[in-house]
């Protein structure tokens, strides 16, 4: 194809799409905050990265990047306490046809590693859609001041999450009888080494600590399955509640806050949601946000 | 040629031996008959069913073994044993040393008749001893608990100071990932009481410098077993009339089972290793089926039987009341789908496949010490906080070679109680210190949580009040798997404890 050619058949190309999409034409604002309804795993999140500006507004041609779904049971996929593995799949290929050079999945599971990455379906998933999944080495944590922390000063992170060009977050929405909810924020502890039982005490400031060090460029919150009661490992389908809702942005906090309201609670109930604003991680305040709610259609 | 042959066997059972041992892990969903080894061997099968007065399951290869024996002698002992064959490994680096056949000292071989008489009276009295001398049993548990972590923790340095050298990180890493899938261990797990078990294999591997196989020539119970089927083998060792009496036969027999008269075989020694007919300078020794009176006397003379029997008859007194005692009788958390007690410890012969198949799962299962008593040693047990018992995990049943653990199905597990957890409230976070904490809690892992809150006001440690949120155990809903012991953020004490209060043993009483 020569240039002019080229040129002249984009040229009719482009004005052709804003004739049909005059909104983008005049730079509709992007929304905060999405949030995807009533639809499969994949067709959410699909919908949800469009809505923000599509993945390569985050992701970078060769690109090292990290997806951590919450794998840290040994619990299938309905039973609700990991991420959505065909949520996982679809970030995953989305990462990959933006130019990804590496997709690497990982977390560090709280049953044994084998049974989790097996039994909640995200290792063959995520294999499938072309990552690299591996196990934790223990030898690849390293510690991390925490500057801004309150009652931690430093942790052990995971080396590969550091390292990452980008580090997507993909929780998933469950009750967590101490916090109250189990989402985004959360998620980052399965990137840290050591006795992660302790941070159980103060709870709230902690986690908030740990979340000042390693900043999500993407969030996609998992609500296909929410676990309403028992959790964060549940294990009984009456506890689990059909959704097929996934909120993503790139305000962490924001995207807990409006998690929140899932559980019917409120944001300004959630102690270590308020302890990340003082930290100046991001905002509660729902009203304040461009929140752009997509219904699909079956 | 037989001798080559023989050779080639031992070493592929050896690694045979080892490949199933590493394939005891999990998922294990295609199972492989992992306790081969185990149901091979007639002293482990058959003392069981004598104890238990039950056939076990998988008690055909042993009496398969029993009747090939009776044809063709110990060539268990010579072919398949892989602790025979790694104390050919070692005894060619101790023989050396000290030259040490000593065909002629013969006088210590009546102790393994003595300790398998008093290993099969004990049965009959259900007292179970195999375990301890079984070559079978001893094998494994050393393997398990020795050689593989010994192994893993030598590959795992390597792979180590690989990562330590910058621009072999990656590679390191890869190694280390590609490995797990087989032959490293997703977490490396070290065994109670593995010394014991080590000094007594290298024991054993040091008496071959007094004499070649001085265990299996002198000791093992099942050598004894075996050589007594071999009385009136067919298959046997043959001079003919070529022979120069040389002596060299006697001299290099690995079990001293030539006699000074070399056209003479003590066939319960014979072990089938080929190594005279190899030597023969003049071709003269054969092994067939052609008949020859050329037995030489057995070591059990009439009076040797009788001091065995009166010894293990009198042992077994002794065993009776200091091997059981009413103190610490079953007083340990045993695997899910144990059998009651007594049938449970009449059936254990102490291998160690489920501590092996547990390791790769919750690592929860160790060896007990003396926590039940003697008879106890060396039996599996829960032990918490070392590891936990895996909510979909079945596993240990499916790898016991005695049916001491029973095979269920995982939703057979899941409602079997192994014992009941206990808030220590002299150390627990909430119940102590007033502050909330619920790690028990999220990983309990009943459907319905056996740990509860209650939110009450209480004084805490340093005299302030505060409303917390109080854990408890719902005593009907706890299986005891102990996994709440084992993630229990305190290093010290742990705030929440297991023990086998409530506990149901297989067969269980549903309702």
């Amino acid at each position: 194809m020569k240039r002019r050619t080229f040129l002249g058949a984009s040229g009719l190309a482009a004005a052709s799409a804003l004739m049909t999409h005059p909104e983008k034409l005049f730079g509709q604002e992007r929304p905060d905050l999405v949030v995807v309804r009533n639809g499969e795993p994949a067709s959410l999140v699909r919908e949800a990265v469009q809505a923000l500006g599509g993945m390569s507004r985050f992701v970078g041609k060769g690109d090292i990047v990290v997806v951590k779904p919450n794998m840290s049971w040994d619990r299938a996929p309905e039973q609700g306490a990991n991420t959505n593995p065909q949520v996982v799949a679809e970030v995953i290929r989305l990462c990959l046809d933006a130019g990804a050079k590496k997709v690497k999945v990982f977390d560090r599971t709280l049953n044994e590693p084998i049974r989790c990455y097996r039994r909640s379906g995200i290792e063959e998933a995520a294999r499938q859609a072309g990552a690299e999944v591996s196990h934790i080495f223990e030898r690849k944590f390293r510690k991390v001041s925490l500057p801004s922390g309150e009652l931690l000063r430093s942790w052990e992170f995971y080396d590969e999450c550091l390292d990452a060009d980008v580090f997507i977050n993909i929780p998933a929405a469950k009750h967590h009888s101490i916090s109250g909810v189990s989402l985004g924020m959360k998620n980052i502890m399965g990137l840290l080494g050591g006795n992660r039982g302790t941070i159980h005490r103060d709870y709230d400031k902690k986690i908030a600590d740990l979340n000042t060090a390693i900043k999500p460029k993407l969030v996609l919150l998992d609500a296909y399955r929410i676990l309403k009661r028992n959790g964060p490992s549940g294990g009984n389908l009456a506890d689990v509640e059909v959704r097929k809702t996934l909120v993503a942005g790139i305000d962490p906090v924001a995207i807990d806050s409006y998690g929140v309201t899932l559980f019917d609670r409120k944001p300004a109930e959630i102690a270590f949601l308020s302890e990340a604003v003082k930290r100046g991680l991001g905002t509660t305040d729902l009203s304040k946000l461009n929140i752009r709610t997509i219904e699909l259609k079956a | 040629m037989l001798r080559t042959a023989r050779r080639s066997v031992q070493i592929l059972l050896l690694g045979f031996f080892f490949l199933l041992l590493l394939l005891a892990r999990y998922p294990f969903e295609n199972p492989f008959p992992v306790q081969f080894f185990l149901t091979l061997d007639p002293l482990v099968v058959f003392s069981a069913c004598i104890a238990a007065r039950a056939l076990i399951p998988n008690a055909l290869p042993a009496l398969i073994l029993l009747v090939l024996t009776a044809f063709a002698g110990r060539f268990f002992c010579g072919w398949i044993c892989p602790l025979g064959t790694s104390l050919d490994a070692s005894d060619g680096i101790m023989a050396k040393a000290s030259r040490s056949n000593t065909p002629e000292k013969t006088r210590l071989r009546w102790i393994k008749y003595g300790i398998w008489i008093a290993i099969v009276s004990a049965s009959i009295f259900s007292i179970q001893l195999a375990g301890f001398l079984d070559p079978m049993s001893l094998f494994t548990r050393t393997a398990v608990t020795v050689l593989y972590p010994v192994f893993v923790y030598f590959t795992d340095g390597w792979i180590g100071l690989m990562f330590s050298v910058g621009f072999l990180e990656d590679t390191a890493f890869r190694i280390n990932q590609a490995l797990q899938s087989l032959v490293l261990p997703v977490h490396a797990v070290l065994f109670r009481g593995s010394i014991f078990i080590a000094a007594m294999f290298l024991i054993i591997l040091v008496l071959g410098h007094y004499q070649k196989r001085f265990w299996c020539r002198n000791l093992c119970p099942l050598g004894a077993m075996l050589g007594l089927f071999s009385l009136f083998r067919l298959y046997r060792r043959r001079v003919d009339d070529t022979c120069t009496e040389c002596g060299l036969c006697h001299r290099s027999c690995r079990m001293g089972a030539i006699p000074k008269d070399v056209r003479k075989t003590d066939h319960t020694e014979c072990i089938n290793c080929m190594d005279c007919q190899a030597i023969c300078p003049v071709h003269a020794i054969h092994f067939d089926l052609r008949s020859t009176p050329s037995a030489a006397p057995v070591d059990l003379s009439r009076r040797r039987i009788l001091g065995a029997g009166a010894s293990g008859i009198a042992a077994l007194g002794l065993l009776r009341v200091g091997f059981r005692d009413s103190v610490s009788a079953g007083k340990v958390v045993r695997p899910p789908a144990s059998l009651e007690e007594a049938g449970f410890l009449d059936r254990c012969v102490r291998c160690g496949e489920c501590i092996r198949i547990c390791s790769t799962s919750g690592a929860g299962l160790h060896f007990t010490a003396l926590e039940s008593g003697w008879e106890g040693l060396g039996t599996p047990q829960l032990l918490t906080p070392a590891g936990y018992c895996e909510y979909n995990c079945n596993l240990c049943g499916q790898v016991c070679p005695t049916g001491a653990i029973h095979p269920v199905t995982v939703d057979e597990k899941h409602r079997i109680k192994m014992g009941t957890a206990h808030f220590n409230k002299a150390t627990c976070i909430p119940w102590y210190y007033g502050e909330n904490c619920m790690v028990c809690e999220e990983h309990c892992p009943v459907p319905e949580k056996a740990i509860q809150f209650v939110e009450k006001e209480i004084t805490t440690i340093d005299g302030r009040m505060a409303s917390v949120l109080l854990p408890y155990v719902r005593e009907d809903r706890c299986i005891g798997c102990g996994i709440c012991t084992w993630c229990c953020p305190l290093t010290g004490d742990k705030g929440i404890t297991l023990n086998h209060d409530g506990e149901q043993r297989w067969p269980v009483q549903e309702g």
